[in-house]
């Protein structure tokens, strides 16, 4: 069959020469498809890398942490093999300890970590500012803060109290803060895991081991591997200190970036599928001719398909090359938007062969229902030369396949929602609703367009009507260019929404907890022991002598075990005169309260989740050694530890836990005094070893990354609109080449070039509201689907709000975009020559 | 003599050559056409000798490369493109020989279609669009689409179109082109009773003998001229009964 079409090629290249317009245009429309794809793939992945940067910033290299299931040390000798997991970089065994520094007269109770450093330095993962790391058991390397604090650096000595007495160490190196905070959990002092041992008496024992990942490896997956190899008696968990609060923004905007992507490629379908289509509807008339003069069906069927395997490889290629073109200014706005540097643009090697392959197979098989239709079409068509009769079947399989697509969607939802599946597989499934709403398009599109077309002013009702009916005229056609605009359109109110929403939580949360003035932490965070509680409570103690404090909330933060996982526990003040710094989930704020004063504490979702933890529990609770039974009086909304947490006041820690650390003190100012107690704030920071930031430092560090995040999504669902725009304008000059001779009899008859214009823009509007209103629904459904979604990630229900500005933006782009869509077809249109219309062809 | 409803001075139309080379075509070559209120004129000669071309231009379709033609003493060269497409819609109405109505619209819809798009409101639009259909006899169409049409009610429902915003001139490009006889006839005793009833101007270009023989006055062309013009004192001899 391909063989005897072959015999048409001079066929297909007189073609392609007498109207090459109509070639290049398909052509381009498949180099649109896949440049839209290419570039919103390399951009996502410029995202994806720019919020990797970003918390690897805030939180150091990913890992997961080996401990023993009953709490306290282990013997690392039983610890299985787990360097040849894939995705893991390096096992690192930590042993820490209490300990005691002298320098001169100064004391200092520090934390000392007990690590291979030598081998985790070779392996990056412990980066030193000045010296060497340090070996056998005579040597240390410090923390930066506290090497300034003793006034120590590389070749000094400094005296070791551990339990066998005094030792004399070297000081050998100066740690980087944000690679000793990786592994140190807030200890500032490093000494050779052996040497540390010896001293302890425990040789062969650690406190846990902790597994560095390799960037771009799945957490849960090694997590998983990682447990299947362990005993009974060792648990595999995400480490409890890791603030990742940033982190849980940046995993709806990754969820959100699957979903871009996806939809991405099928917009690429539609359009693909619509340039083929016209491609082929639009030569019915010369196609029936080549029927009339002996070409068999398989010969007409052959060579549309070679045309469309021959156009979509030209497309294909010159859209991977676009598509690169495009991401690089994207993708450098991204890394700008995220504050990461911007070496050098990632292109994942498979995506271009992929991308191209994509678009030539996607071209062949769009090209497979207007080729059997060709091949059908009666060869006396041609012959009586009457214009080609409209295709207005709407299958009524349509909205079988709608159906199938929702259910489809409802059910992984469902299934995401049980934990059954993870959430990631919600991306299809909202892919799927989606495009269950572009199938009901075109029962639902001659509705919308004649309800559209009645607000057309009364001055154009002509225009109006000719272009209503030119849009139900082609339903397949409108119905695939209208797709494109759902997508464009839902994609961006759908994950604006979305985005705003979990924004909003995180930063709703931040604000609750963190209302304050000035911020004074330990540059660890987390306390290991009892040993921060002295110098932060002598840092509370300072600021309580203070003048021009309104108020002071002291946090303090442990890991503990929380019914025998690894949990944070978080003590904080709760003044009676402030607002709960807490969002209760189904429970009156003064009942929290009361019930937080009877010595119960509150549970962060997705500790809850993890554990199973329900409001009015008792769970045994492990902090420091000390086990007790906790109630647990209400879930609260908490992105401490990621929502890991168990809040309690901070007496309650106290008398249960002997948890009375001061790591993070809240310094509300008294009215206006809030400049005036820098100065002293910095000098109790100083001498504390602390570091204090503003209320406006914190909100602006934050602020910078949620801008950046929400305008990468921004950037690219801007590039979805001007596909969609490209696809309209395809759409819209196709009918108005396909109605040269109408537009000329109109033109006949006394339209003027204005009022053909007015039809053609309509035309365009008519297509762009539909879309848009269709896309509305569809966007707010999707909103609500990947809030529904993100739940199980989150632990709780994000509220999800009406945006009118995300809605206006998006309308007004859906507008917008038809409108300037509509200029070249309308000026085609406009300057038709009306002899060469009107002339029989 | 009263003063002409149309006058064609010295036009000409040559098409420029192709980009590939070659010569361009002189369609219609100096061409002086009068032609009164209230007649019938038949435009024939071979395929290709400039009927088309010279209609056009008279109807305003196309521009002559030189020379002026004159619709009820306005220039057309002297109009703008809008202006001159109110005049077509007002003042002159087209027949083709096919494609004539939109399939988008109704047969009413198309026949009201020159009112409408000159602005009149679209129940007194299609009042006027009956009133067209009675005269053609289609009236019991009206609401069909014209792809459910045949050929000759095509043509008959076109000429409706042509008639419907009452114009002075009628121009008919072999609208009889694609009929048979028994529709040829119908449609011709169509133009005909135009202009004794409503002393509409028609010129009509027609391949057929029968129908030129019938018109009050037959104009032949060739190779872009004007090579006979003949006023017949008593028109239709044998109206109505075209040759096969
Ligand atoms: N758009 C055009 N471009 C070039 N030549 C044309 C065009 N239209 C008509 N012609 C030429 O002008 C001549 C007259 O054409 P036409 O007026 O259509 O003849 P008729 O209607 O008498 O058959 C022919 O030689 C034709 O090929
Ligand atoms: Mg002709």
């Amino acid at each position: 069959m391909i063989f005897e079409s072959f015999r048409l090629r001079h066929l297909l290249l007189r073609q392609w020469r007498n109207r090459p317009g109509r070639a290049l245009a398909t052509a381009l429309s498949v180099a649109v498809a896949v440049g839209a794809v290419v570039a919103t793939w390399v951009s996502a992945d410029a995202s994806r890398i720019g919020y990797r940067r970003l918390t690897e910033a805030l939180d150091g290299t990913p890992s997961i942490d080996i401990s023993a299931r009953a709490g306290g040390r282990f013997d690392v000798g039983k610890l299985p093999k787990l360097a040849d997991i894939s995705g893991v970089r390096a096992v690192v065994p930590l042993f820490f300890r209490p300990t005691l520094l002298r320098v001169g007269e100064k004391r200092v109770r520090e934390i000392a970590v007990g690590v291979d450093a030598q081998t985790l330095a070779e392996t990056g993962l412990l980066k030193l500012t000045s010296g060497t790391a340090c070996v056998g058991p005579d040597e240390t390397v410090l923390g930066a803060a506290l090497a300034e604090g003793l006034g120590k650096s590389v070749g000094d000595e400094v005296l070791f109290f551990a339990r066998r007495g005094v030792r004399r160490l070297t000081v050998t190196g100066i740690a980087d803060p944000a690679s000793l905070r990786w592994f140190a959990d807030g200890a500032g002092v490093v000494v050779d895991i052996q040497a540390l041992e010896q001293m302890s008496n425990a040789l062969g024992l650690v406190d846990r081991v902790r597994v560095a990942l390799e960037p771009n490896a799945s957490r849960p997956d090694v997590l998983e591997a990682a447990g299947q190899r362990l005993p009974e008696t060792l648990v595999a968990e995400i480490p409890a200190g890791r603030a990742s609060m940033a982190e849980d923004v940046l995993h709806s905007a990754d969820l959100g970036l699957d979903f871009v992507t996806g939809l991405t490629v099928a917009m690429a379908w539609f359009i693909v599928g619509n340039a083929m289509l016209m491609n082929v509807t639009e030569r019915r008339r010369s196609l029936s001719l080549v029927r009339v003069l002996g070409a068999s069906a398989g010969q007409i069927r052959g060579f549309i398909t070679i045309e469309a395997a021959l156009l979509g490889t030209l497309g294909a290629l010159v859209g991977a090359g676009l598509g690169l073109a495009a991401a690089r200014p994207i993708s450098a706005g991204i890394s700008r938007a995220l504050q990461a540097p911007f070496s050098e643009m990632v292109v994942e090697p498979l995506i271009v062969p992929l991308a191209v392959l994509m678009g030539t197979l996607v071209a062949i098989a769009a090209a497979w229902w207007p080729a059997r239709e060709a091949a059908q079409i009666d060869p006396l068509e041609g012959l009586s030369q009457a214009p080609a009769p409209a295709n207005n079947q709407v299958s009524w399989r349509l909205l079988g396949a709608a159906f199938a697509l929702w259910a489809f969607a409802a059910l992984m939802l469902l299934l995401v929602l049980a934990e059954r599946v993870p959430p990631r597989a919600a991306v299809p499934a909202g892919i799927a609703m989606l495009l269950s709403f572009v199938a009901l398009t075109p029962l639902i599109l001659p509705l919308l367009a004649r309800g559209c077309a009645c607000l057309v002013p009364r001055r154009f009702a002509l225009e109006g009507r000719l272009a209503l009916e030119q849009i139900l005229r082609q339903p397949v056609r409108t119905a695939l260019t209208t797709g494109v605009l759902v997508v464009a359109v839902s994609n961006g109110i759908g994950l604006g929404h979305a985005i705003r929403d979990n924004v909003d939580d995180v930063l709703g949360w931040y604000a609750r907890m963190m209302r304050a003035d000035w911020f004074l932490t330990h540059a660890g965070m987390v306390a290991t022991g009892q040993a921060h509680a002295q110098g932060s409570l002598e840092a509370e103690a300072d600021l309580r002598e203070l003048s021009g404090i309104a108020r002071i909330e002291v946090i303090g933060i442990a890991m503990g075990k929380v019914a025998g996982g690894a949990g944070v526990i978080v003590a904080r003040d709760m003044p009676d005169d402030a607002p709960l710094p807490l969002a209760p989930v189904g429970m009156e704020e003064s009942a929290v309260r009361a019930a937080l004063a009877r010595g119960e504490a509150v549970a962060g979702t997705v500790l809850a989740r993890r554990a199973g933890i329900k409001a009015g529990d008792d769970v045994s609770v492990e902090v420091f050694g000390r086990k007790t039974s906790v109630r647990v009086a209400a879930l609260v909304v908490d992105y401490t530890s990621g929502g890991a947490s168990l809040v309690m006041r901070r007496d309650t820690a106290k008398r249960l836990f002997g948890l009375e650390s001061a790591d993070v003190l809240l310094v509300t100012a008294a009215e206006g005094q809030a400049d005036a107690l820098r100065a002293a704030l910095e000098k109790i920071a100083d001498r504390r070893g602390m570091l204090l930031r503003s209320a406006v430092d914190v909100r602006k560090f934050i602020d910078g990354i949620v801008g950046g995040v929400v305008g990468s999504l921004w950037a690219i669902l801007g590039l979805g609109f001007a596909v969609g725009s490209l696809g309209v304008a395809n759409t819209v000059t196709m009918n108005v080449l396909e109605k040269k001779h109408t537009i000329g009899l109109l033109r006949a008859v006394g339209m003027t070039s204005r009022q053909v214009t007015a039809m053609v823009v309509l035309e365009s509007l008519l297509l762009g509201a539909s879309g848009a209103i269709i896309g509305l629904v569809s966007g707010l459904v999707t909103a609500l689907f990947i809030q529904w979604a993100s739940q199980p990630l989150l632990g709780h229900p994000i509220r999800a709000s009406f945006r009118p500005s995300v809605v206006v933006a998006n309308l007004l782009a859906a507008v917008v975009v038809t409108g300037l869509a509509a200029w070249l077809p309308a000026r085609r249109a406009a300057t038709i020559d009306l002899l060469e219309a009107v002339s029989a062809e | 003599m009263t003063d002409p409803i149309l006058r064609a001075v010295h036009v000409e139309k040559t098409f420029a050559p192709p980009q590939h080379g070659g010569a361009g075509v002189q369609a219609v070559r100096s061409v002086d056409l009068e032609v009164q209120r209230g007649e019938f004129v038949a435009l024939t000669g071979s395929s290709g000798s400039g009927k088309s071309t010279l209609l056009h231009m008279l109807g305003g379709i196309t521009r002559p490369t030189a020379g002026s033609v004159w619709l009820e003493g306005v220039d057309l060269a002297a109009l703008d493109d809008a202006k001159l497409a109110v005049l077509r819609r007002r003042r002159i109405g087209f027949v083709f020989q096919r494609y004539n109505l939109l399939p988008e619209l109704s047969l009413e819809e198309n026949v009201a279609l020159p009112l409408v798009l000159d602005g009149v409101a679209g129940t007194a639009a299609s009042a006027a669009a009956r009133v067209a259909l009675e005269k053609v006899g289609m009236a019991h169409r009206a609401s069909h689409s014209p792809d459910a049409l045949s050929g000759g009610e095509q043509q008959r429902g076109a000429i409706a179109r042509a008639l419907v915003a009452a114009p002075a001139l009628v121009l008919a490009d072999e609208p009889t082109g694609a009929l048979d006889s028994v529709n040829s006839r119908l449609v011709v005793e169509l133009l005909h009773r135009l202009v004794e009833e409503q002393g509409q101007t028609v010129v009509l270009v027609t391949h057929d003998p029968g129908i030129a023989a019938a018109a009050g006055r037959a104009i032949r062309m060739a190779d872009g001229r004007i090579v006979s013009d003949i006023v017949r004192a008593e028109s239709r001899v044998a109206a109505g009964s075209p040759t096969p």
